[in-house]
């Protein structure tokens, strides 16, 4: 089912929590609502699913207009961060809750939830209680709920928040690889933008109740439309240096690079990756000292600085550089991005 | 979020009236059987039954001033509501202080010392009225048996004894409630505090001023304030075991209130009276809601 | 060591005073009438007779008097429980405008605070004019109202402490608000309900005052309103008293001892978690 939100606002009290939201999601679509905490992105799917009202605006599901349908009769299943899972009753009943609910048959319900437990590898768990099981295996059976009823649409609110790293990494790669073999559309809620990036079709990237950007990940990662949507997305985030662009020549303290844009105040934006650290002078390179390094097995990060600024660059495993060291930049200005400081909120490239 | 995490935020246009219809049952009878009353209480203290029928008088009120019977069971009341409060409160706070401490058998305990509290309060009379009958109860028995002369000891029959008597039986009562809720207010205490002030080499009685009593206020504040409107508004026990007797030494406002009203068959004035004890419990606890939320803010 | 000794001698004192005067009144129910007034105290050596009880349940109407107190607290509590619980429910999960829901709980909880006499004279008179005096009924009403605030008052501390989250899956996954309440909520405050329920019969089955202002008859004379009456009056037959006395003691043990767990959190109206 397609999903739209027409101009979507919502006011508490006083303050705007969503703002003149609009996106049209297309059917099948994995959808992530990415943002700091406070942005807006829970809020907007409770809306959706009904757990908050619409204080102005449209949403549609296919051609309805869901706006005043209860919560109970818009069909959509929801994972919840904390799970939500009934705690007195069993992972079986649990599952089988909607099902019950819609007053299917108990041969019925049983099937389906066998099968739904055989596809997420829960059938050992079906006659446990909820505190029984660990933080991996209550989510799962929080997304068994969710899926046992196809539904027109997920929703997920942060569901991989409460796991320890390692099973948030595995878990991300389990969640594509189901809603894939679903097909169903998925709108899914996290601050974390690594998740983002690895689990969605398209990513809306929010601020203060406001849309910053909708695009496919790629996209985003390298044509991000403001200086916010640039700095939350990528890790280790992107470095920013301002200065004055002057007939072609980018000028910051010690900093002169060559750039082919208009005269101006911007600010350069670079990814780590694209600047290159060197132990010996370069041709052209531009020397900065070292911070401190930080190995991480496959790679080093390298945290400079030059002058005033501060960059990170990404070095190859065997990078080595003693703290407060000189080492040599070389910086790939075709790769960087740059904003204009004209306005003191949003930057635009 | 500025709204609380507590309330559903959704409510269609249809679910928008489902609390209040949840709520109505319960408003019903309470404005019936509790609020209705009151304001026919406070009309029939204001009307008085003369030859030429019914007449709005403040007579009712008046005479309350002048009333020693109303005014020494007042005194009477507020003697014995601060001295029952003072043994409880003294008693039950320094049980919870020497047995805060995990015991085999806790259950069996508390179960025990429950007893008193959940009595019914006739036959906390009863039983009292035999322990303290001056011929064959068993406390003038045992204290013949040790040598004690009982003959003056005439519990029930003598005026002043009679009062102690009825402030120990509420003492006998109650004390377990304030020390199980004084213990469990002691109990809900955290370790870090104390940890800290004897990392800071507070003494003993420091500690207990600075750390224990603060963070114990909002049980005693409670346990106080749930004693002294029980107090006010004795009846029960006194009933059984004296009747307010003998003569006048225990009579109690709700008893002289009861036998104005049921002996008398003097309702307007039994309602004025009514109408004055209402206020000064409210007055009581409205001073001691204050003070609990004094506290709850300064958390 | 000293210390433990000194506590553990306490705590045998504190319950040698709770319970020996209620030692006592038993074992005058059991007492012929000699023993009863004998000197030196009797405390153990006597021989027991079950003559008293059967004078009290059988001759006389203390039976009556027992299915009465019985029918009262079972009927008021459940109607408590049930109207009290909803509006509980209603009260903690829905905001009202200007701040209703909390003006209301506070309202309901002071209609507790208010002493019994200043009620029972107009419920008196209101009865009286109803035609309602000695009546099973104008009790089982009265003792409703007498419980509800409380049944409010504790409900809503249990009901607070369901996580929302549960209800809003349940409302997802497509139930209904009631259906929510009943299926998921419920059975999670199931305890809470209990251990409310359990007070709510102890009460009133305890209650002394409303029921000696509204019945004076046989017919619908509670337990405790039974045992006061025959002491009040002429000839005092302590044997048969203390026999009914016992009696009147044995549901609220039982029932004190199933729900000690919630007992401190119940008297102190939820503000101290035993």
């Amino acid at each position: 089912m397609s999903i739209r939100f027409l101009n979507v606002s919502k006011t508490f009290g006083e303050s705007k929590v969503v703002d003149d939201l609009s996106l049209e999601i297309a059917d099948g679509e994995f959808v992530v609502l990415l943002g700091p905490s406070g942005c807006g992105k829970t809020t907007t799917l409770r809306m959706l699913a009904g757990l908050e009202t619409i204080t102005s605006g449209d949403i549609y599901i296919g051609d309805q207009r869901i706006n005043d349908v209860p919560t109970q009769r818009r069909d959509l299943a929801m994972v919840f961060q904390s799970y939500a899972l009934y705690p007195h009753m069993s992972i079986a009943e649990n599952i089988a809750y909607p099902l019950r609910v819609r007053k299917l048959g108990r041969d019925e319900r049983q099937n389906r939830v066998a099968r739904v437990a055989k596809s997420l590898e829960i059938e050992s768990l079906l006659d446990r209680k909820p505190r029984q099981l660990s933080g991996g295996e209550r989510q799962r059976v929080a997304l068994a709920r969710a899926i046992v009823r196809e539904p027109r649409a997920y929703l997920m609110d942060e569901p991989l928040s409460n796991l320890d790293a390692r099973l948030r990494v595995q878990m991300r790669g389990e969640l594509k690889r189901l809603q894939h073999q679903l097909g169903t559309t998925t709108i899914y809620v996290t601050h974390d933008q690594a998740e983002a990036m690895t689990l969605a079709s398209r990513v809306a990237v929010m601020k203060k109740g406001r849309l910053q950007q909708f695009d496919t990940p790629l996209n985003i990662y390298n044509h991000p439309a403001n200086r916010f949507v640039a700095e939350f997305v990528g890790s280790p985030s992107m470095n920013f240096i301002d200065g004055q662009i002057e007939r072609g020549v980018f000028v910051s303290e010690e900093i002169k690079l060559p750039v082919m844009r208009g005269d101006g105040s911007v600010s350069l934006g670079i990814r780590p990756e694209h600047v290159h650290v060197f132990t010996q002078p370069q041709d052209g390179a531009i020397p900065a000292r070292v911070y401190v390094t930080e190995l991480m097995g496959n790679e080093t990060f390298v945290f400079l600085t030059i002058g005033t600024h501060r960059l990170i660059a990404r070095a190859p495993a065997d990078f080595r550089a003693e703290v407060e060291s000189t080492v040599w930049l070389r910086l790939e200005t075709d790769k960087a991005h740059f904003f204009e400081k004209a306005k003191s909120t949003d930057y635009a490239e | 979020m500025p709204r609380s995490k507590r309330f559903f935020s959704a409510l269609n246009r249809r679910e928008l009236l489902l609390p209040y219809v949840l709520v109505a049952p319960a408003l019903a009878v309470l404005l019936a059987l509790s609020i209705y009353p009151l304001f026919y209480s406070i009309a029939i203290s204001l009307q008085q039954e003369t030859a030429s029928g019914i007449v709005w008088t403040l007579a009712h009120f008046k005479r309350l001033a002048t009333d020693n019977f109303f005014l020494t069971a007042m005194v009477h009341t507020f003697v014995y509501a601060v001295a029952a409060l003072t043994c409880e409160f003294v008693l039950g706070l320094a049980l919870a202080l020497l047995l805060n401490q995990q015991m085999r058998g806790r259950a069996v305990f508390r179960a025990s010392l429950l007893v008193p509290m959940m009595l019914p309060t006739v036959v906390v009379g009863i039983v009292w009225r035999l322990l303290l009958n001056p011929n064959f109860g068993a406390i003038n028995g045992t204290l013949k048996q040790l040598g004690v002369n009982t003959e003056s000891l005439t519990w029930t029959a003598s005026p002043r004894l009679a009062f102690v008597a009825v402030i120990a039986v509420d003492v006998w009562q109650w004390t377990p409630f304030v020390f199980l809720v004084l213990l469990a207010g002691l109990q809900a205490i955290p370790q870090e505090p104390y940890e800290a002030a004897l990392i800071d080499g507070s003494s003993r009685w420091q500690t207990f001023r600075h750390v224990t009593l603060p963070l114990l206020k909002p049980a005693i504040l409670i346990v106080l304030l749930l004693r002294t409107m029980d107090l006010l508004r004795v009846f029960d026990q006194i009933f059984i075991l004296t009747e307010g007797g003998p003569g006048f030494a225990t009579e109690l406002i709700s008893l002289y209130i009861y036998r104005t009203a049921f002996r008398f068959s003097d309702f307007g004035y039994a309602a004025a009276m009514s109408f004055v004890l209402l206020a000064l419990t409210n007055i009581v606890s409205l001073g001691y809601l204050r003070l609990l939320r004094d506290e709850k803010r300064n958390f | 060591m000293r210390k433990g000794i000194f506590k553990t001698g306490l705590l045998v004192l504190a319950l040698v005073a709770a319970l020996t005067p209620v030692y006592w009144m038993i074992t005058i129910s059991l007492k012929i009438e000699r023993d009863q007034f004998a000197y030196p105290p009797k405390w153990f050596s006597f021989t027991p007779t079950i003559q008293h009880y059967y004078e009290a349940f059988v001759t006389r109407s203390f039976g009556q008097y027992l299915l009465t107190s019985a029918i009262v607290a079972v009927v008021s509590t459940a109607c408590a429980l049930v109207i009290g619980t909803l509006a509980a429910y209603a009260l903690t999960r829905f905001q009202l405008p200007y701040n209703l829901d909390r003006k209301l709980s506070l309202w309901i909880l002071s209609t507790r605070m208010f002493p019994a006499i200043v009620t029972a004279v107009p419920l008196f008179l209101m009865m009286r004019d109803l035609r309602l005096l000695n009546t099973r009924a104008s009790l089982i009403v009265v003792y409703t109202a007498f419980n509800l605030p409380f049944v409010v008052w504790m409900m809503r501390g249990f009901f607070a402490e369901v996580p929302r989250d549960l209800e809003e899956a349940a409302l997802v996954d497509g139930d209904s608000r009631l259906g929510a309440l009943v299926r998921v909520v419920l059975p999670l405050v199931a305890p809470g309900l209990a251990a409310t329920a359990v007070f709510c019969l102890i009460v009133s089955w305890n209650e002394f005052l409303f029921a000696l202002v509204l019945t004076q008859t046989d017919a619908a004379m509670t337990l405790p309103v039974g045992i006061a009456g025959r002491v009040t009056q002429y000839e005092i037959k302590w044997g048969v008293m203390s026999a009914a006395g016992a009696v009147a003691m044995i549901p609220i043990l039982v029932f004190a001892l199933a729900m000690q767990r919630y007992l401190v959190r119940g008297l102190s109206l939820g503000a101290v978690k035993g």
